[in-house]
């Protein structure tokens, strides 16, 4: 039977494997660059539930690594949207 | 207050004793989670200020070779989480395994990263050629040196492979793991 990790497993090496296509396969850069920082901030919360054990842990850790992850991925994004729209 | 309650006073660490492994680990992997958000967030800033030299640099970058080492560190995590639950369960032999795998892995990454360097070198590319190719060598490389203290506290828990010394290792390097999936769209990929 195949258990949680090793489908968050399957699913990180997916979503790498996805993140690698995205500069082909979406050329346009703030499309793009979402769709990049989506594929991490899903990659990242995985990690942190369920290699990290986060998932068990009181929802103060939880918060606080998804806070890190969403807030790294969306001061990018909103940057390189700058740049786009300047 | 019996000499035993305040010694359990003294070294108790609240609520970061519910996470798993010692509590030191999590302290020193948030300190870790601050520093890099930090050089990532300079990185965007600087990025945003001299958009074409990052566009330049990021084009000499080999993003297939990154992308492949994303997934050795991917494979890499998943093996040092088998590694803890094989440990939970007080199965040494299994949680030593998935251990050397996790750091033969880890092995795999800095042996690709360093090929990646080389080649970059090779091309005369430096520290001071650009604002870009400053920051992806700091970045870069201040990401390998926690790649080799993860490997070297994974095999200092392989030893005895108990399973709060299993959950401690594999704790840091799942925080080196989850860098790394943030910083390589940010580098390596984004326009």
């Amino acid at each position: 039977m195949t258990d949680r990790l090793d489908i968050t497993w399957i699913a990180l090496i997916g979503l790498a494997l996805a993140t690698i296509l995205v500069p082909q396969l979406v050329p346009r850069p703030l499309p793009g660059n979402a769709l990049l920082l989506t594929f991490a901030a899903l990659k990242g919360r995985r990690i942190a539930l369920d290699f990290m054990d986060l998932r068990a842990a009181p929802a103060l850790w939880r918060g606080l690594v998804s806070a890190w992850i969403l807030i790294v991925v969306l001061f990018a994004w909103l940057a390189s949207a700058v740049i786009a729209l300047i | 207050m019996s000499t035993a309650d305040c010694e359990q006073q003294e070294t108790g660490w609240g609520i970061l004793e519910d996470l798993p492994g010692d509590p030191m680990i999590w302290v020193l992997i948030f300190s870790e989670l601050v520093a890099f958000g930090l050089f990532l967030g300079a990185f965007t800033v600087a990025r945003a200020v001299h958009p074409a030299v990052f566009a330049a640099g990021q084009a000499v970058l080999d993003s297939n070779l990154a992308g492949l080492n994303t997934v050795v560190l991917v494979t890499s995590g998943w093996a040092a989480a088998r590694a803890t639950r094989a440990a939970r369960t007080s199965e040494k032999r299994a949680s030593r395994w998935w251990l050397l795998t996790a750091m033969a892995l880890g092995g795999l990454f800095i042996a690709i990263k360093l090929a990646e360097y080389a080649e970059e070198i090779d091309r005369g590319i430096g520290l001071e050629t650009s604002p870009f190719f400053t920051l992806y060598f700091l970045l870069t490389g201040f990401h390998l040196l926690h790649v080799c203290l993860g490997i070297v506290i994974l095999a200092v828990v392989c030893r005895r492979a108990e399973a709060s010394g299993v959950e401690t290792g594999a704790a840091f390097w799942h925080m080196v793991d989850l860098v790394w999936i943030v910083m390589f769209p940010i580098l390596y990929l984004m326009r």
